[in-house]
């Protein structure tokens, strides 16, 4: 059977640094998948060719058996891909509910029903009550659904999150993560991840893979990949090797 | 109440000539005009973020074409719009496709727009054909009867054309706020690549706010063709005209629908009163135009800076609550 997203052996530098090297991956419709690794392991420019942002230097990246790379990110979206930024971008002038409508109007004529599902999707995000304020004053963690809603809107039949649980306490991450995974059951997306709160990690991705240096240095079931030593090394440095596996 | 004050408003515009005297219908027709041309500048800046400082091109190049084909051909401006509109419309697709597909933008876009404005100003220079340094001027056949036609008539029909292109730029730029383009182009202004990830085709949505603000701005143009009569190069397309354009609506609220008319009132009223005051008083001081305007920038910019409409809507609303 044919992955929605199969990324086959891309590699990216920035001026002689090598971002990304050789990284392949398959995710099928619907399924959840996380990228973990330390700062500076290349997740956000995994994320960045992914999404049309930057150009691939080498390999290929196909949605449905569809090239993506080369496409602008509009072109992407309009695919069926949406994204969340790691450092949130709401459009600050503009109320919390035409952030969303801007992403609900892709692909819809009718802005009456645009508005209904912006709201919709609000509600679920626990914004609706915000809706008319400005997006410039919301908190960070408002911020972070917002980003998430409009994502949301653009109706993406895979979703790629930057890590949208950083900087949310515990109880809010939880109850971002219990959100986000009715939704994905409700609407059937699949979702690329990255996410350094393991707690997200293990509540969402059945599957993990840790980027270190640019590369895939593992791959496989979460439960067993966050047992690696390599993978710990990578998070914790070598000396935690033969201590507890990261909480 | 909603509904009455805007009624009577347009009661108050529609009788105006009647009681003004023909200093005020002159002020109000140039209020008026400036209304409608910095509506235009606002939907490319105020909606789509696109700062142009060089609008005076295509208010030139309106006027030019239309003022050409009735001096040469007699051919009045009701097919002449169409022209000045689709001249417009090829210098503004030159612009945009120039700057967007080379993704200039911020202050070199607005550099741009001055170097198409200084081009286009020289270049008009050296066309003998529409008269060049020396002008083109349109023949004023008579002032009394309204000729529609060739659009010649006493300063009440230029009042009420101006009007009338006040109130249809006004109307234009609500709806298209309220459409996907106004959503789309204020996406746009906050944050380019987040509503490019959210699937707007950014270039073309831009390209089409410079369109469409210059082609409104081309019709302004060609009333001002039949309004003043003559055409300089120098005078039309200088940069001061494309300042005095963006005043109005940085003074009245960039981004808001009713900022360019508020502003283009204050502005006006106020510096041509108090030049024409000052004259009553015998003091003739060039230049005191420039002074009053630097002066309400700088009033507006430290103690209004989203402009005069939104501190007055403000305003307005906070009273309203405070009433209930």
């Amino acid at each position: 059977m044919s992955a929605l997203l199969d990324v086959q052996g891309i590699g990216k530098s920035f001026r002689g640094l090598r971002a990304l090297h050789q990284v392949s991956f398959r995710l099928g419709a619907g399924e959840i998948l996380a990228v973990i690794g330390p700062n500076g392991a290349g997740k956000t420019t995994l994320f960045n060719l992914v999404c049309g942002v930057h150009a691939a230097d080498a390999g290929q990246i196909l949605l449905r058996d569809r090239r993506i790379d080369g496409l602008r990110p509009d072109q992407v979206c309009a695919r069926g891909i949406g994204r969340t930024f790691q450092i949130v971008r709401p459009f600050a002038g503009l109320s919390v509910l035409e952030n969303v409508m801007v992403g609900a109007l892709r692909g819809e004529r009718s802005l009456v029903i645009a508005r209904e599902r912006a709201l919709a999707i609000l509600k679920r995000l626990s914004l609706a009550d915000k809706r008319d304020q400005p997006a410039l004053t919301l908190t960070l963690p408002e911020r972070k659904r917002l980003e998430l809603a409009r994502a949301l809107a653009t109706r993406p039949e895979l979703l790629l999150l930057d890590e949208v649980m950083a900087g949310l306490r515990p109880t809010e991450c939880d109850q971002l993560v219990r959100v986000l995974a009715e939704l994905q059951r409700e609407a059937g997306f699949a979702v690329l991840l990255i996410e350094h709160v393991l707690r997200a990690v293990r509540a969402l991705a059945p599957h993990v893979l840790v980027l270190h240096h640019g590369e895939l240095i593992a791959d496989g079931p979460a439960q067993q990949v966050l047992r690696e030593p390599a993978v710990i090394a990578s998070y914790l440095g070598a000396s935690a090797l033969g201590a507890e596996p990261p909480p | 109440m909603r509904r009455a004050a805007p009624l009577a408003l347009a009661g108050l515009l529609l009788a105006y000539p009647l009681v003004a005297g023909s200093y005020g219908l002159s002020l109000a027709t140039l209020v008026l005009y400036l209304a409608a041309a910095g509506q235009a500048w606002n939907l490319m800046m105020g909606f789509a973020g696109q700062l142009s400082l060089g609008h005076a091109l295509y208010v030139g190049v309106g006027a030019y074409a239309a003022g050409g084909l009735f001096f040469h051909f007699g051919i009045g401006p009701w097919l002449g719009v169409w022209v000045a509109v689709a001249c417009s419309l090829l210098v503004a697709l030159a612009l945009g496709v120039l700057a967007f597909r080379f993704q200039i933008s911020g202050v070199y876009f607005a550099l741009l727009t001055i170097a198409f404005a200084e081009f286009t100003r020289v270049a008009f220079d050296h066309l003998d054909w529409l008269g060049g340094p020396a002008g083109m001027f349109l023949e004023v056949a008579q002032r009394e009867r309204w000729d529609l036609a060739h659009f010649r008539g006493p300063p009440a029909m230029y009042y009420y054309a101006a009007l009338l292109l006040a109130a249809g730029t006004l109307w234009l730029c609500a709806r298209l706020a309220r459409s996907r383009a106004g959503y789309y182009w204020r996406a746009i202004r906050e944050d380019e690549p987040a509503a490019r990830a959210l699937g707007i085709d950014t270039f073309r949505w831009k390209l089409l706010a410079v369109l469409i603000s210059a082609a409104l701005t081309a019709v302004c143009g060609v009333f001002l063709a039949f309004y003043q009569n003559s055409l300089f190069p120098e005078q039309v397309f200088h940069i001061s005209r494309s300042i005095e354009i963006l005043l109005g609506p940085v003074i009245g609220g960039v981004g808001t629908l009713l900022g360019p008319i508020v502003g283009s009132v204050v502005l006006t009223v106020l510096s041509d009163g108090v030049t024409e005051l000052l004259g009553a008083l015998g003091w003739e001081l060039p230049g005191t135009k420039q002074v009053l305007y630097g002066i309400s920038l700088l009033l507006v910019v430290l103690f209004l800076p989203n402009g005069i409409w939104p501190a007055l809507h403000g305003a307005w609303q906070r009273r309203g609550a405070r009433a209930r």
